[in-house]
This record gives C-alpha cells, structure tokens and sequence, in this order.
C-alpha cells in the first residue's frame, strides 16, 4: 500500500506581527486524509498560523521557515507564492464573510465561479450537488435567503458544501463549527470526515474548545503564546495531560459525572410552581380551528430555592419559550405560574417588572448587555435602581462582584462593546451578584468561548451559586454544561418535553432515544 | 479609500468644522473689538466704495463699513442661532428621546404627527410661528423649525434601542422604562448633543437668516445676516460686495456647522 501524499509541510516557522513575536518554530507534516487540530486561545498563535497558510498575511507580519506544499519544493514562508495545491477556508457561521443583504446561495455561487472559472449557473449547480451529498442538510432552496434568514446550522451546511464543490487539498477550517449544538456538531463532524475520506483532502480545524476535537479525534497541538506546548493524538491527550495548560483546557471538557449532586431540587420550599402552561400563543390558538393540536401541551414543574433545573434541548426546541412565558415577556394560551408564592397571571406590569428584579440573566449572547454602557454602570445599575443605594455603598457592592469575577483591575469607564465575550460574560456574573437574585436563567453561558475561559466561566457560575444561592434555570443543548450547573433535567423536543427527572438518573439510563443521541453527542463515550 | 482611511477623514473634517466654529465664537465675542465702527454707523466711508486698502470690504449705500457691519451681522445672527439650537436640541432630541419611552399608542401619535410637521419646510414653519407670536420670538420659531427633524432622528433611535436585545434582557430583570430612558440621556443623548447641536446651528442660522431676510426676523438697526444681504437687494449687481461679504460669512459659519456635526446633513433647513 502506497503512502499517503504529502499536502503541506511547515517547518520551523515564525511569525511576528509589528515585531510582537506570535507564533515561535512550529514544525508539522501533513498527508492527505489526516486531520490536525490546533488547539489554544486567541493569543495563542493559531489565527497568524492560518493567516499564513491561506495567505492572508498582513503588511506587518514578518515570517520566518519554510513552507512545503504538495509536491512543490519548500519555499520560505516568506516569499512564497500561489500554492500548488488546492487551499479552501472554511469559516463558521458567526464569522462568514458574508454579505447581509445577498442571498447565500448566489454569493457562495460566485465564490465557485470564480475559483472554477465557470459560469454562475454551472456554479449554482456545483453548490447544489455538494449540499445534496449531505442528508442532514437542508433543501438548496433554503439557500436562496439571506445570511440572517438561515440558522446557524443550515449556514454551516452551506459553507460546508461551498468548501466541498471546491475539491480541495487542504481545508482550514477556523472554528468552524463552535458556535454549534453537540449534536450538531457531531453531526457536521460526521459528514466532514466522510467527505474527507471521499476527497482526500488534509484538514487544519483551528479550535478554542475540545467540544469539536473530541468528535474529530485527530492530530492535536496545543499552543500558547506562540509555542507548542503539548501534542499528540486527541485521545491521548485527553487520558493524561504533562502541561498545566492542557490540563485547564481539558478540565473544561464535559465527562460523564462521578460524583452524585449536593443538593437536589426536591427538596425546600418551591420558587417556581409551573401548571400547565400552555405554550402557544393567543394568535396561534386563534389562527387554527378548534384550537389547533395541542402540540405544546401543558407543561408543569417546580423549581424549589437554591435548587437548578436544566432545560435541554436543540435550537427552537422550546426551551427559550417556556423561560420568556414564564418571566411574562410573551402571553401565553394558558397556565398558571407562581413566583416566590405570588400567581404572576394577575400581577400588573408594574408588580411583574418588581418581581423580577429578583432575577438575573446569565447568558452566551455577546448583545445581552448595553455595549454604550461602561463597565462600571452595568454592576451599579441594579444596585442603583432598584435598591437605591448610596454611592458609597454602591462602590463597594462594585468593586467587591468585580474582584470576585476577576475584573477588578479593568478600566471601569470601559464601554460594554470594547470588551472580549468573556469579560462580557464575566461581566453578567457580576451583575447578577449585585443583584442577589434568587432565581438566575443561565443561558448557553459558555457559548463561543475558548476552553479557558470556560473552565473559569463554569467555576464563576459554580460560586456564584455557592455563595448567593439562587436557583439556577440553564438553558442548554450541552448536556455536559447541564451536568455541571444542575441537577435535575427536562428535555425538549419540538417543544414538548420528552424527558425529565434527576439528571445523573437520565445519563445513566436516558429512556428517549433523542434524549439518548443528545447524550452521547455531550458526553462523547470515549470520554 | 478603505473604511478606515474614510473614518479618520471624517473626523479630521468634523475637528476641522470645531476649530472653525471656535474661530467663529472668539470673532463674535470680540466682534466690538475686532470692528472698526460700531454697528449700523454710517458714513465712515464714501457711498458703496469698492474694496481697498482702507475699506477692505468696501462700503455700503449708506457709507457704512461692510467689514465692520459683517462683523456685527455675523455676531447677531449667532446670538440668535444659539437659543435657537437649544430649542431644537430641548423640543427636537431630547423630547424624541422622552417620547420613545412613553406608551406605545402615544409615542407612536406624537411621532406621526411630528412626522408630518418635518415633512413641511422649516422656512414655512419659522414664518407660522412668527406670525403666530410676534417678531422677537425667530429665534424661537427657527429653534421650533428645526426641532422635528431632530426629534424624528432621536425617537428613531431610541426606538431602536429600546428594540435591542440589550434592553429586553433589561426588562426581563426588572429595569424600569425610566432607568433605560437614562440610559438614552446619559449615553445616547451625550455622545451625539455636540454632532446634534452642530446640525441644529447650521439648520437655525439658515431659517434665521432667510426670515431675516424676507422681513419676518431681525429688525433695523440690529442687522443680521440675512437682513443684510435683504438690504443688499436693490445695488448689489453694481456692488457685488454688499452681499458678498455677508453671504460668505453666513456660508462659511453654515460650512462649519455641518463639518463639525461630521458632514450630516440631519436636521436640514
């Protein structure tokens, strides 16, 4: 048997941008068929690695090394030209250089067309072809919306098969699938490595996380500040790590749990009494004859003080639904919910807006916060409008939540919008320390970030539930975040719960087979 | 020209519309000293005299010194431009952003028949409540022209605001309509009053001087501007400088204005 063909061969090489070092004598071979997953932060050297690879270098990089493609001879990296091998970049969903306004099928067409130098039609069919490979992925008339009009997922399958249709010998692929579901990703890692094993093609996954590592299972190296610090296969490094920082990283990583939960939500006085909530809308009701099927029959549940309930589920399965009727943000057909002993059905918008004071949100979307905001007057907001306290007394409340989040040393006239998603994250803890909730909706709270940053996100979380005791209501499709911050679990399909119970009761023994598949896409078995 | 190269040479034009209008505040506050003859004093030189070396604007039909008079007519129209721009900035920006936060029926009311007052031109507007008050009240009836534009531009954006996710997740967890209405005054409203008031002054000064000079705004002997270049009328195509020299002024204060307020024409007149 033959050896595979050598795609791309880097030897020592080095970047450093405005004389600022970034990435310090990386070497590594790359065949056809073989994957490498580069691992580390944003400082970590992986994004000047990339730009060197699909030639997008700035002015201001200088480059040191060689670079070998295919068959080619090896170049210095900083005077090479045009590859001699096919290079295509695969972006995520999030970071698409996509125009808004166009829709995505013609705009990805245009990107065959001129790569292929065909026609747009023949182009058109291309895309058509490579979507039509993928049976999890969406029908091509799907594509003919804007970039905002498709979900996340259908907007990976379309750059997926945009990258496919341009046969290529190397796929860089730039965190291409974090922003995903695990089983989403699962499912996009499964149909990438089919078509790899179709194609040929070497792959560069550049990851902040493991969530997509774990499910692609190739060549890791782990980078910090420029330097490989650990490498090795992804099943290797995840049995036993020699580096400080792998271990961090690999700490964030969910496993199945070991230990049993501390509290469980059946115990204490109940905050939250949910009785059949009916999750339609008045319209919806009104639209349809008889009533309609009731597809989002009742949903009843109680949530006691201190307690945390994990809700669980895709993208639209319903689960942001249920939170907002229950926090009264949209009317509902039917039900009755009971905050803090008092029926929220007959508060007036000024008591509902008084009782929710008590309520913090914790969540993964970067615009959750008032980017015109400073730093400071999102922690003193609460304090300062709801409590009314001095300024001397609202200084203190500050600097403490902001020490405990590790933001205490940031510039406090900071606007919201200059911060990185982490501190904007980190930021939200703080509020909702000031804020002494006793209910706190935590949503996809480590969403987009690097691995890091969610070991110390998940450790925030975890004293902030300590310390201030709320209960917890996690919106998640990570039954790996689930496991961390609660204990017990509903989960949602087609907005109808389809299982729910202890959550260490449902990993062991899920009885929903979609339950079960989101499981095993969390909580990979190898892990 | 790339995005960046675009932005920062925005904002040199926008600091260069500041120095200017600064150049013009220390002329109008020094304008007694700076003129060589008090305001409306005639006979300081031969009638209409071209520019020369001892009138360096010329005269007018009354000998009166056209440096000296554009001096005094540019220092009259921006006393009277500067309560104009607060009325506008007070009944136009923040009233929109009030108006935004109030319920939904009645901010949506008060911003169609705004609406419909902005779609009228300013001039018309200045001339009805002059005519509707007496003629000491342009100021206040140019500040009112512009004051729609203003309000439609500041609702829309709190409009937009109050539709961002920001402020759901706000409401969500109890933040009142008016702790986010100071979130508007405090952020929205102080990081564009200077850009806001630049476009109101360049909307006020051109309604105060066109009522000005249709008759309905300054009156004799307190000449501004507009007045001037109405005075102008009769010999102006044999003395181009009777008009000229205060036409540049008025042109170079708008000119100003607008670079200042970063090239947007906003709150047109």
């Amino acid at each position: 048997m033959s050896e595979a063909r050598q795609i791309v061969e880097v030897s020592e090489l080095g970047v450093a941008s405005s004389g600022v070092s970034e990435l310090d004598n990386l070497s590594f071979k790359l065949a056809a068929g073989e994957a490498l997953i580069v691992l580390g932060d944003a400082a970590s050297g992986k994004d000047a690695l990339l730009r060197v690879l699909d030639g997008t270098t700035r002015r201001s990089d200088e480059m040191s090394g060689t670079i070998q493609y295919g068959d080619g001879p090896a170049l210095p990296a900083a005077k090479r030209g045009k590859p001699g091998i096919r290079v295509v970049y695969l972006a995520g969903a999030a970071d698409a250089p996509l125009n808004p306004y166009t829709s995505v099928a013609s705009q990805l067409a245009r990107v065959l067309a001129r790569r292929h130098g065909s026609p747009r039609a023949s182009a058109l069919a291309e895309l058509r072809i490579a979507l039509e490979r993928f049976p999890a992925a969406p029908a091509f008339a799907a594509l003919s919306g804007k970039p905002g009009e498709l979900d996340a997922m259908d907007l990976t399958w379309a750059l997926l098969a945009a990258a496919m249709a341009q046969a290529p010998d190397l796929l860089i692929a730039d965190h291409a699938f974090a922003d995903l579901t695990p089983t989403s990703i699962r499912t996009i890692v499964a149909a990438l490595m089919q078509e790899q094993k179709r194609l040929g093609f070497a792959l560069i996954y550049a990851a902040r996380g493991l969530k997509t590592a774990a499910h692609l299972k190739g060549r890791m190296i782990v980078l910090r500040q420029g330097r490989v610090v650990e490498e090795g296969t992804f099943d290797k490094l995840a049995s036993g790590q020699s580096h400080a920082y792998t271990r961090t990283l690999f700490k964030a990583l969910p496993r199945p749990a070991e230990a049993a939960p501390a509290r469980s939500a059946t115990r204490g006085e109940p905050l939250l009494q949910v009785q059949a909530l009916d999750l339609r809308s008045p319209k919806d009701i009104r639209s349809a004859k008889d009533g309609g099927p009731r597809t989002r029959d009742g949903i009843s549940f109680e949530l006691r003080r201190g307690a945390a309930l994990a809700l669980i589920g895709e993208e639209g399965s319903g689960r942001r639904a249920l939170v907002r009727a229950l926090l009264g943000l949209e009317r509902v057909a039917g039900g009755r919910v009971v905050l803090d002993q008092v029926d929220m059905g007959i508060l007036s918008a000024a008591m509902t807006s008084r009782l929710r004071r008590r309520i913090a949100f914790i969540t993964g979307a970067d615009d959750a916060l008032d980017p015109r905001m400073t730093l400071w007057d999102v922690v003193d907001e609460p304090l300062r409008a709801h409590l009314r306290l001095p300024r001397e007394m609202v200084a203190g409340h500050r600097e403490t939540a902001l020490k405990r989040v590790g933001l205490a040393s940031h510039d406090g006239r900071r606007a919201v919008a200059t911060l990185s998603p982490f501190d904007k994250r980190r930021l939200q803890v703080a509020r909702a320390i000031v804020s002494a909730p006793f209910l706190a909706v935590i949503d996809e709270p480590l969403r987009g970030l690097d691995a890091f940053a969610q070991s110390i996100m998940t450790e925030l979380l975890e004293d902030f539930r300590r310390q201030e005791g709320p209960a917890f209501l996690v919106i998640t499709a990570d039954v790996g975040v689930a496991q961390v911050l609660a204990e017990d679990a509903m989960f949602f399909k087609d907005r109808k719960v389809v299982e729910r119970g202890p959550l260490r009761d449902i990993l062991r023994n899920p009885k929903d087979e979609e339950t079960r598949k989101m499981i095993e896409a969390s909580l990979p078995a190898s892990l | 020209m790339t995005r960046s190269s675009t932005q920062s040479l925005h904002a040199m034009l926008q600091v260069a519309g500041w120095i200017g209008l600064g150049l013009i505040a220390v002329a109008v506050s020094l304008s007694d000293f700076l003129a060589s003859a008090p305001a409306d004093a005639t006979g300081i030189g031969p009638l209409l005299a071209p520019p020369s070396t001892l009138l360096h604007f010329g005269s007018d039909i009354l000998g009166r010194d056209m440096l000296s008079e554009t001096l005094h007519g540019l220092s009259a129209t921006v006393r009277s431009a500067l309560p104009a721009t607060l009325v506008t900035l007070v009944a136009g920006a923040l009233f929109g952003f009030v108006a935004a936060r109030l319920p939904r029926a009645l901010a949506l009311s008060l911003r169609g028949f705004i609406g419909i007052l902005a779609s009228l031109p300013a001039l018309l507007l200045a001339v009805l409540v002059i005519g509707l008050s007496a003629r000491g009240w342009a100021a206040v009836a140019a500040g009112l022209s512009a004051a729609p534009f203003a309000f439609v531009r500041a609702f829309e954006r709190a409009r937009l605001q109050e539709r961002a996710t920001h402020s759901e997740y706000a409401r969500a967890t109890g933040i009142s309509g008016a702790t986010l209405l100071r979130r508007d005054l405090v952020y929205e409203f102080s990081d564009t009053i200077l850009s806001a008031a630049a476009r109101a002054l360049a909307a006020v000064s051109i309604v105060l001087s066109t009522v000005s000079f249709l008759g309905f705004g300054a009156v004799p002997p307190h000449r501004d501007l507009g007045l001037m270049i109405a005075a102008s009328k009769l010999y102006f195509l044999h003395a181009w400088w009777t008009a000229a020299f205060p036409a540049a002024a008025l042109t170079i204060l708008i000119l100003f204005a607008r670079l200042a307020a970063g090239l947007d024409e906003g709150e047109r007149a």
